[in-house]
């Protein structure tokens, strides 16, 4: 998914691997590959499973966004056709703009919240909370996905639902709608799931990220009297830049192409309200056969993924090595 | 607050920032409750009957409605066996190729190995959009429709991508002298791996088994279309199935008046998310180590 990261992990496993001492450099290539046959032999089963059934599939799909396809029947070549037929659509511009606002939104979900949690967390100092703390972050992770999108879906319900039942308690029942069958409220409640969004894999990652950092930091920057939001904005932050880029990254691809919770929740409705183009994509393979089609909506996200995470990946440096332990 | 002085992390010279522990703790506290609200809701609601549901919806109602677990594990039992039947078979495979393809990266010289290892790798960065409809079609092609392999191979096939990343860096750590040590013995290739690096990188590979695991439990979008038979059906889509049915009273043996449909929904829900509690309980070290280091890695 990121680049960048993994690199310097990657490079020390293969330093490890060239201590090895090898004859390979005074024989021919093709000798030294059939001195090696064992290698080759061992990762056969891997590369065969990885060709069909990893490398092929994208590349088949990159193709066949050029093609009228579906099961059974010879794809034929209709150039650009899907394309023009996607962007001329007059729901294309909805889908889009609830797919940017999705993402924008999942930016601050995941990468905002969870960082101000951890920081919160991390200058806590009985250390004893502090375990409690990490172990109630975990517990709402130990819910299978769907039985949370679903909790929520019940959490809406125009009758049964308690937000309604709570409004209605405490006298507000005007305010008391069907949350998410209201084309006014329904992306919003899709965005409001899983609130307060503070529990999960971002604030571990961020509290793993400043628990790396050097105490003597903290401890020069107590000396020099920078303290709380100062300390947050231009100690903190900066030294988990590195995580910031992660979760930052893995918003956009959320929202990009995420669309499970929307299809369990609205299935893009009422109307077109919440509709986004992966699940376009979903309904146009799945539910009218334009497989072709399809393909070619997932290739315009790939290319929206793409260029997002690259922009990141340019924008956000992580800052320098030494400064950790 | 109890006042418990961390020995490396607090000097005495700090300034005391009381009032702002204080809210800290406050905030926090605050924040964890409003996200443990529906873990608590979903607890309680497995435990009532319709009326209790209709009328006590924030209390915990006594007493406690067992019936409704029995109700729900005759639904979601079989979801969960053939889950859990996928999850074996394909971790099983997931692991070995992992396990080998790690240690040749890691341990074996031979002529385009950075090339190849660099060829698996980028298959990280292809994202699952883009593989989705083109992954279905070859499935289809090759007769795999409705069939449970369908459901084991990308966790086989896919699996390794990351695994083999993980494993390399895992077993290149490894002391050589021991691989040494080995072959002066005449060791082969199977034994290198068998008997010194597999017992060496168990908490690797648990924390693979542990990441894939939740992988598995959470799939949704492929099991959904690959899958027709109810009876070959994963747990996630199965519950997504039965919380439709349920309301209409398409489910044999549950009744849906009065809503007494939902104690057995919801203690469904309950079951489902046990084996993820279980995994918490036993590896949990290697679950949040996982979670956390997969993340920073890829």
């Amino acid at each position: 998914m990121t680049e960048g990261t993994g690199t310097v992990q990657q490079g020390s496993a293969a330093e490890a691997g060239k201590g090895i001492p090898s004859r390979s450099r005074e024989l021919s290539t093709w000798q030294a590959m059939r001195r090696s046959w064992q290698a080759y032999a061992l990762l056969a089963p891997i590369f065969i499973l990885l060709l069909i059934f990893n490398y092929y599939p994208p590349v088949l799909g990159l193709l066949r966004a050029f093609y009228r396809w579906r099961p059974g029947v010879e794809a034929s070549f209709v150039g650009l056709q899907h394309f023009g037929v996607y962007f001329t659509s007059p729901e294309t511009g909805r889908e889009l703009l609830n797919m940017f606002k999705l993402l924008a939104f999942f930016f601050f979900s995941g990468a905002v919240v969870p960082f101000i949690m951890a920081v919160l967390i991390f200058r806590i100092r009985d250390t004893e909370s502090k375990e409690l703390y990490r172990l109630f972050l975990i517990i709402p992770m130990l819910v299978p996905l769907i039985v949370v999108i679903l909790l929520w879906k019940q959490i809406y319900d125009p009758n049964l639902g308690v937000i309604n039942g709570l409004l209605e308690q405490f006298g507000l029942e005007f305010l008391a709608r069907n949350w998410l069958g209201d084309t006014a409220t329904a992306l919003y409640a899709i965005m409001f799931m899983g609130f307060p969004w503070v529990s999960g894999v971002g604030t571990l990652i961020y509290l793993g990220g400043l628990g790396q950092i050097s105490e003597s930091i903290f401890d020069a920057c107590e000396v020099d009297g920078c303290t709380g939001l100062r300390r947050t904005l231009q100690i903190d932050l900066p030294l988990v830049l590195g995580q910031v880029r992660l979760m930052t990254i893995l918003a956009v691809i959320a929202g990009v192409t995420s669309f499970q919770q929307i299809l369990v929740l609205t299935d893009g409705g009422p109307g077109f309200a919440t509709m986004v183009p992966g699940l376009t994509m979903f309904h146009k393979a799945f539910r009218t056969q334009q497989f072709g089609y399809a393909a070619s909506i997932g290739m315009v996200l790939f290319v929206i993924t793409f260029a997002a995470t690259l922009a990141v990946n340019r924008t956000v440096h992580p800052a320098v090595e030494d400064v950790r332990h | 607050m109890s006042t418990t002085t961390s020995t490396q992390a607090a000097p005495p010279t700090r300034r005391p920032l009381r009032y702002y522990q204080i809210g800290s703790h406050l905030f926090i506290a605050v924040m964890l409750l409003l996200s443990l609200i529906p873990t608590y809701l979903l607890i309680t609601w497995s435990f009532k009957n319709g009326l209790q549901y209709r009328w006590e919806r924030w209390a915990i109602s006594f007493p406690l409605r067992w019936r409704n677990y029995v109700a729900a594990w005759d639904i979601v039992g079989d979801y969960m066996i053939n889950t859990i039947i996928v999850a074996i078979f394909g971790l099983m495979g997931m692991l070995l190729l992992s396990l080998i393809g790690g240690y040749v990266f890691a341990r074996m010289d031979f002529p385009f190995r950075e090339t190849l290892y660099y060829a698996i790798i980028a298959l990280l960065m292809v994202p699952w959009v883009l593989s989705f409809i083109p992954a279905y079609m070859v499935y289809v092609r090759l007769g795999l429709l409705n069939n449970r392999l369908a459901l084991i191979i990308p966790e086989l096939a896919g699996g390794p991508i990351f695994g083999i990343f993980l494993m390399r860096a895992f077993i290149a750590g490894i002391p050589e002298e021991l691989f040494e040590s080995a072959r002066c013995d005449g060791a082969g290739v199977f034994d290198l791996i068998g008997r010194i690096t597999l017992p060496l990188s168990l908490p690797g590979l648990a924390t693979l088994a542990v990441l894939n695991f939740i992988g598995v439990w959470n799939s949704f979008l492929w099991p959904l279309v690959m899958i027709q038979d109810d009876e070959k059906q994963m747990i996630a889509v199965g519950l997504y199935k039965l919380a439709r049915s349920a309301t209409t009273g398409g489910v044999p043996g549950w009744t849906s008046q009065d809503f007494s449909v939902w104690g057995p929904l919801y203690a469904g829900y309950v079951i489902a998310s046990l084996p993820l509690v279980l995994l918490f309980i036993v590896l949990g070290k290697f679950y949040v180590e996982g979670l956390v280091d997969s993340g920073l890695k890829v």
